[in-house]
C-alpha cells in the first residue's frame, strides 16, 4: 500500500500546486534555516582527537595571582610558564608529553626562485606527532635530544614540501629560517584538524602550522611566542633569559596517560610538583591543577560562541513556527479534501489506511523541502562564509552526514506537521460527506 | 443478510440530545430488494449509515450475515465494509481527481488484491455498466446517469453482497434514472442483497418490500400494509 | 461592534486553525523581538566611533629574512620612501595595528609602585607621527616630537618618560578631568611617565574587549632583538588609498628585496574584528524577513482556505443584505481577533525568551518599546496578510447561497 499511498500523494501535491508549494517552502526555510546553524555548530564541535579521547589531557596549573583567578573567579591559565614546562617535561609517567607554543620566521632557499614568506612555525618537543597520531611521509621526527638542546632542524607539512620541494623527500636538505640554515628531518602527511583543538587559545578555526621545530631553540633563537603572553605582576626583565624564568604563561602543554593508574600518578606527581614550587615561593593560589581530555577543552575553551548557541535555539524555534504553519497548512488541505477520505472510509479504508496516506503525504512534503532545504543550507552556509571573511571556510560546509540529517529533520518536521492533521482526517465522520448536500 | 434489534441512535450536542433512531427493528434476508422512504429528519440516512458501518449505534444489536459487528474495531469494520457492502450515493461521490479506472481501483486497493487482479475486476466491472471505453477519463467529463453507472460499478467490483443506495436517482433525470434502476434491478437478480434509500415512491415501489421511517422507527402500519399488499399479490 | 460575538462563536468552532494562526504570531514575536534587541544592540556596538581615519589607512608589516639587519635604518629609510609618494598624508611606524585583533596590554596606575587601584589599557609603541598617521584629534596638550622617540625591546621596561593617552582612558585614571600633565606609571614601576596629550579617541586592538577604549601611546620604536619586525601606519588622502597601495609594495620591496612584506588596511581589520558582529546582524535580519514572509503567507492560505469553507454562508449573508465592506470586515476583524491574542502570548512568551537569553548568554535586555513595536508590526503584517482573502471573500456573490454545490 505504500506505493499507492505515495502515488496519491503526488496526485494530491500536484492538485493544489499553490498550496503545496506553501509547505514545501516552509519545511525548505525552516529546515535551511536550522541546517546552516546545525551545521556551523556541528562542523565547530569536531573533535579530531576523539579516538584518543580516554589518554590524552590538556594541562593547565594555577600559576596565577593570588589575589584573583586568571579569568571568571575560577579560571586557571589556559598556558604554562616556561619555568614549569620544562620541570613536567623531566616526567617519565606520561608515556608522551607536549610541550609547545606557536611562532613564525620567514622562510629562504639558497639558489632559489622561491620568493621568501613568512611561515607558521610550531615550536614543540619531538612527541608531537606521535601524540597527536600524525604520521610522516619521508623523515621521522627529532631526536629526543633536540628538546633540550639546541638543534637546527625541522618537520615540514606535506604543503611546505610541496612548495619548496616540490614535493620530493627533503629529508636531509636545508632551508633558511630567519637567514638560519635549518636541515629537514621529515614530512608529515597533511593534518589539518578543524576545531584546532590542540592549540584553542590562538583563533580555534585557524590553519595548522607550516614548520614544525624542536624546542631547545628557545635561548639559541630568542623565541617570542607568537601566541599569547600572558602576566599578573611586574618582574623585572632585562634579557631573555628573565623572561624564560619569569612568571609569564604562554606554554601550551598535552600529555598522554595510558590508563587511569598512570593519570592518577600523574595528579600525585602534579601535586607534589605545585607543593615543593610553593615552598620556593611560587603558586600563590590553592593547589590546583587541570587535566582536560579533547572532547572537554573544545567546551571549555568555548569554541561554539554564545552567539552560535543563540542562532542554534534561534533557528529551531524557526523551524518550530514553520512545521506550526505547515499544520495549519496541512490541515486545510486535508480538510479540503475530507470528502474523498469519506467516499473512502465507505469503501473500505479503514481509519489507520486513511491516516496513514495522509502522513504519507505530509512526509512526502518533507522530502522535497528537505531536498530543498539542502539548498538553502548551502546557500546559507556560503553567506556565513562570505560574512566571516574566510575565518570559517573549513567549517561552513556540509558533510553528507549533514545532507543526511537535514533531509530527516525536513521528514521529521513534517511528519510531526502532519501528524494533527491526518488524525484528524480519519477521525472526521464520513457520512457527513457522503450524504448530498 | 441484514437483521437490526433495538438499534437506537442518538446525537448529543452541548445542549441537547436527539434520538435518531430508537426501538429500530429491521430484518433483510439474502437477495431481497428492499426499498426505505420516510420524510426528511426521519433517520433513513443513520439507519444507512448504520447498516453501512459508517456509524455505530448508541445500543442494540445489528447482525450482518450472521456475524454480530457491535463489537468489531475500526480496522475490522472497514474489512467488513470493503468485502461485503457496496455503496452508491446520490452525489455519485467519484474521487474527482481520478480517472474511472483509478476510481474503481480504490476498493481493491483497501481489499489487498494484486495489480492484476484488479484490472481483470475494473475492466469487468466498467464493462458490465458499459463505459469499458472510458476508462481513463474523469468523472468530470461524464454525464450524471454515466457518473452514477460508475460508481455502481465501484461498488460491484469487490463483489459485495449487499448493495446500501442513498437516493441513487435523486440526481438524474428520469429516463437516466430509469436507467440506474433496471441496472440495480439486474443486480438484484443476480443475487446481490439492495437496501435503497428514496423518497421517489414510484421507485420505492419496485422493490420487493418498503419500509418505512418515522420518527426513527420502522413504521409498522406501513409495513404491514405492504406486507399484506405483498401477501394478496 | 455586533460582530464580535458571532465572530468568536465562529472561532470556538475553528479552534484550532485559529490556535495555529495565534501560536505562529506568537512564537514569530518571540523570535522576532529577541532577534531585534540583539540586531540593535551588535548595530550599535558596531557602529561606535573608532577614532581614526578608518578608510584610508593602510597597514605594512615586515619581516626581514634574516635577522642580520638594521632596523633602525631601514625604517628611517621606508618611511623617507613613503611619504613623497603622491596621495600619502603620513607614514609612522607602530607595533600593533589598531583594530586588528592583535595589541597589548598593561595595566597603568596613577601613583607610583602600585599592584592594585591601576586601569588597564592597550598599549601602542608608536613614531612621531602616529596621530597624524591615524587621522586621530587631539583634544588637549601636544603632540610627539621626533625627539620623544626611544627604541624599546621586547621586555617591557618602559624607557619614555611621555604619553598621550585617549579621553577614556584619562578620565578612569584622572576622574576630576585634570589628566594633561599628571604622570602614570607602570605596574609596581617609581617610572613616571608624563601625560603630555590626550586624544578624542582609539577603540585599540580588540572591539570586543570590555575595555575597549583604554588605549596608551609611547613615542618609542620597538626592535625586537632576535624576532625582528615592523609595522607601518600609512594614511592617505580620502579615495587614494587603493592606488597607493598598489604602489607601496613595490616600492619597498625594490628598495630592500631581502624581507618579507604583508599589506592590509585599517577598514579591512575592521569588518574581520566585526565580522561576528555583522554575521549575527546579517543572520537575524534573514530570520526575521524569512520568518514574518512565511506567517504571512501562512496566514493567507489558511484564511482563503477558511473563507472558501464558509463560501455558502457568505453568500447566504449578502443575500440577507449583508454589504461587501461588512463581510470585509468581519474577516479583517476575525484576523486581528486571532493576531490579538497571538501577539499577547507572543508578549509573554518573548520576555522569558529573552530572560533565558540575558541569564545563559549574556545579552541584552528586551526594552518595552522594541517588543511593542515589533508587535504593531505583526499586527500590521497578519491584518494584511488576511486582507487578500478577506478581499475576495467580499466578493463573493449573494447567487452562492442558492446554488447547489
Amino acid at each position: 500500500m505504500f506505493g499507492y499511498y505515495v502515488s496519491l500523494a503526488l496526485r494530491s501535491l500536484r492538485g493544489t500546486p499553490v498550496l503545496s508549494a506553501l509547505m514545501v517552502a516552509a519545511i525548505a526555510v525552516g529546515v535551511g534555516a536550522s541546517m546552516t546553524t546545525l551545521t556551523l555548530n556541528y562542523m565547530m564541535s569536531q573533535n579530531a582527537l576523539q579516538h584518543k579521547d580516554d589518554r590524552l589531557y590538556a594541562v593547565q596549573l594555577d600559576s596565577w595571582a593570588p589575589e584573583k583567578a586568571y579569568q571568571n573567579d575560577t579560571q586557571m591559565p589556559w598556558e604554562l610558564t616556561y619555568r614549569d614546562a620544562q620541570a613536567l617535561l623531566r616526567s617519565d609517567i606520561p608515556s608522551r608529553q607536549v610541550a609547545m607554543h606557536r611562532w613564525g620566521a620567514t622562510v629562504s632557499q639558497e639558489n632559489s626562485e622561491l620568493r621568501p614568506f613568512t611561515a607558521q612555525i610550531r615550536v614543540t618537543t619531538r612527541d608531537f606527532f606521535a601524540l597527536f597520531d600524525i604520521p610522516f611521509i619521508y623523515g621521522n621526527t627529532w631526536h629526543k635530544s633536540s628538546d633540550q638542546n639546541p638543534t637546527r632542524e625541522v618537520v615540514l607539512s606535506k604543503k611546505t614540501n610541496e612548495k619548496l620541494f616540490n614535493g620530493e623527500n627533503s629529508v636531509g636538505r636545508s632551508i633558511n629560517l630567519n637567514g638560519e640554515p635549518f636541515t629537514v628531518v621529515g614530512v608529515i602527511e597533511h593534518w589539518n584538524p578543524t576545531p584546532k583543538v590542540y592549540d584553542l587559545n590562538n583563533g580555534a578555526f585557524k590553519n595548522s602550522e607550516e614548520i614544525y621545530m624542536p624546542f631547545g631553540l628557545h635561548r639559541q633563537l630568542q623565541i617570542y611566542s607568537w601566541g599569547n603572553l600572558n602576566g599578573w605582576k611586574s618582574e623585572d626583565i632585562s634579557n631573555y633569559e628573565d623572561l624564560l624564568n619569569s612568571h609569564y604563561v604562554w606554554v601550551q602543554y598535552w600529555v598522554e596517560l595510558d590508563n587511569e593508574k598512570k593519570k592518577h600518578d600523574y595528579e600525585n606527581f602534579l601535586a607534589a610538583y605545585i607543593e615543593t614550587q610553593k615552598t620556593k615561593g611560587y603558586f600563590p593560589r590553592p593547589l590546583k591543577f587541570g587535566l582536560t581530555r579533547p572532547s572537554e577543552w573544545l567546551v571549555v575553551n568555548e569554541v561554539l560562541s554564545d552567539d552560535n548557541r543563540i542562532l542554534g535555539w534561534l533557528s529551531l524555534a524557526f523551524l518550530l513556527v514553520c512545521v506550526v504553519n505547515a499544520v495549519a497548512l496541512l490541515l486545510a488541505k486535508f480538510l479540503r479534501k475530507a470528502p474523498e477520505a469519506g467516499v473512502r472510509r465507505a469503501l473500505g479504508a479503514s481509519r489507520k489506511a486513511i491516516f496513514s496516506q495522509h502522513l504519507i503525504e505530509s512526509g512526502c512534503i518533507g522530502l522535497i523541502g528537505g531536498v530543498m532545504g539542502i539548498l538553502l543550507t548551502l546557500l546559507g552556509l556560503s553567506l556565513i562564509r562570505t560574512l566571516q571573511m574566510g575565518r570559517l571556510d573549513q567549517i561552513a560546509s556540509m558533510d553528507w552526514v549533514m545532507m543526511l540529517a537535514a533531509i530527516g529533520l525536513a521528514i521529521l518536521a513534517s511528519l510531526l506537521a502532519g501528524i494533527y492533521p491526518a488524525w484528524r482526517i480519519s477521525n472526521t465522520n464520513p457520512s457527513v460527506y457522503l450524504k448530498t448536500q | 443478510m441484514l437483521k437490526m434489534h433495538n438499534i437506537r441512535k442518538s446525537f448529543r450536542t452541548d445542549t441537547i440530545e436527539t434520538h435518531a433512531l430508537r426501538d429500530f427493528n429491521l430484518e433483510v434476508s439474502e437477495g431481497e430488494f428492499v426499498s426505505v422512504t420516510g420524510p426528511s429528519g426521519s433517520g433513513k440516512t443513520t439507519f444507512l449509515n448504520i447498516a453501512g458501518l459508517l456509524e455505530t449505534p448508541t445500543g442494540g444489536q445489528y447482525l450482518l450475515d450472521g456475524q454480530d459487528v457491535s463489537g468489531l474495531n475500526d480496522r475490522e469494520r472497514s474489512r467488513l465494509r470493503n468485502e461485503k457492502i457496496g455503496f452508491i450515493f446520490q452525489g455519485f461521490n467519484l474521487i474527482p481527481d481520478l480517472n474511472l479506472f483509478d476510481n474503481i481501483d480504490v476498493p481493491l486497493r483497501y481489499r489487498g488484491f494484486n495489480a492484476k487482479e484488479r484490472k481483470k475486476r475494473i475492466e469487468k466491472s466498467l464493462e458490465q455498466v458499459g463505459l469499458a471505453a472510458r476508462a481513463k477519463h474523469l468523472p468530470a467529463q461524464l454525464s450524471g446517469g454515466q457518473q452514477q453507472r460508475v460508481a455502481i460499478a465501484r461498488a460491484l467490483a469487490g463483489e459485495p453482497r449487499f448493495l446500501l443506495a442513498d437516493e441513487p436517482t435523486g440526481n438524474l433525470d428520469s429516463l437516466m434514472a430509469r436507467q440506474v434502476m433496471e441496472l440495480l434491478e439486474f443486480i438484484n437478480e443476480w443475487g446481490t442483497t439492495i437496501v435503497m434509500v428514496t423518497h421517489d415512491p414510484d421507485l420505492a415501489r419496485r422493490a420487493h418490500r418498503n419500509i418505512q421511517i418515522v420518527d426513527g422507527q420502522v413504521s409498522d402500519l406501513h409495513q404491514n400494509a405492504l406486507g399484506n399488499e405483498a401477501a394478496t399479490a | 461592534m455586533l460582530e464580535i460575538k458571532p465572530i468568536l462563536s465562529a472561532l470556538w468552532r475553528n479552534k484550532i486553525a485559529a490556535l495555529l494562526i495565534a501560536l505562529q504570531l506568537a512564537l514569530t514575536l518571540a523570535i522576532v523581538s529577541n532577534a531585534s534587541v540583539i540586531i540593535s544592540d551588535r548595530k550599535e556596538k558596531t557602529a561606535r566611533p573608532t577614532g581614526i581615519a578608518v578608510e584610508d589607512i593602510i597597514t605594512v608589516n615586515f619581516q626581514p629574512v634574516s635577522q642580520n639587519y638594521d632596523m633602525q635604518t631601514a625604517v628611517a629609510a621606508d618611511l623617507d620612501l613613503i611619504r613623497p609618494i603622491p596621495g600619502v598624508v603620513e607614514a609612522t611606524h607602530s607595533n600593533h595595528f589598531p583594530l586588528s585583533g592583535s595589541g597589548s596590554a598593561s595595566a597603568y596606575y596613577n601613583q607610583p609602585s602600585q599592584e592594585t587601584g591601576g586601569e588597564v589599557a592597550n598599549y601602542y609603541q608608536v613614531g612621531a607621527e602616529f596621530i597624524q598617521a591615524m587621522g586621530m584629534k587631539l583634544i588637549a596638550g601636544r603632540n610627539f616630537d621626533p625627539s620623544d622617540i626611544q627604541v624599546a625591546d621586547l621586555t617591557e621596561n618602559r624607557e619614555s618618560s611621555v604619553v598621550i593617552v585617549t579621553k577614556q582612558f584619562a578620565e578612569k585614571l584622572f576622574p576630576e578631568g585634570d589628566a594633561l600633565g599628571k604622570y602614570i606609571y607602570g605596574d609596581r614601576s617609581s617610572h613616571p611617565i608624563e601625560i603630555i596629550g590626550i586624544v578624542e579617541r582609539n577603540l585599540g586592538g580588540w572591539v570586543n574587549w570590555s575595555k575597549a577604549g583604554n588605549a596608551v601611546f609611547f613615542p618609542e620604536m620597538l626592535i625586537a632583538e632576535g624576532n625582528l619586525f615592523m609595522r607601518y601606519l600609512v594614511r592617505t588622502e580620502p579615495g587614494q588609498r587603493d592606488s597607493v597601495f598598489n604602489q607601496l609594495e613595490e616600492k619597498l620591496s625594490q628598495r630592500d628585496p631581502h624581507r618579507v612584506i604583508e599589506m592590509d588596511t585599517i577598514e579591512n581589520f575592521l569588518h574581520k574584528s566585526y565580522s561576528r558582529d555583522n554575521t549575527m546582524i546579517k543572520v537575524l535580519s534573514v530570520v526575521i524577513g524569512l520568518l514574518t514572509f512565511i506567517i504571512a503567507l501562512g496566514i493567507v492560505g489558511l484564511t482563503t482556505f477558511w473563507i472558501n469553507q464558509r463560501r455558502k454562508q457568505i453568500g447566504v449573508r449578502r443575500a440577507l443584505g449583508a454589504t461587501r465592506a461588512a463581510i470585509g470586515r468581519y474577516f479583517l476583524l476575525e484576523n486581528g481577533m486571532i493576531a490579538s491574542a497571538g501577539i499577547a502570548l507572543g508578549m509573554a512568551a518573548a520576555q522569558i525568551a529573552n530572560r533565558m537569553m540575558v541569564e545563559s548568554y549574556g545579552q541584552p535586555q528586551l526594552p518595552l518599546p522594541t517588543m511593542l513595536s515589533c508587535a504593531l508590526i505583526l499586527l500590521i503584517v497578519s491584518l494584511t496578510a488576511a486582507l487578500v482573502p478577506a478581499l475576495r471573500a467580499a466578493n463573493i456573490s449573494p447567487a452562492t447561497a442558492t446554488r447547489n454545490v
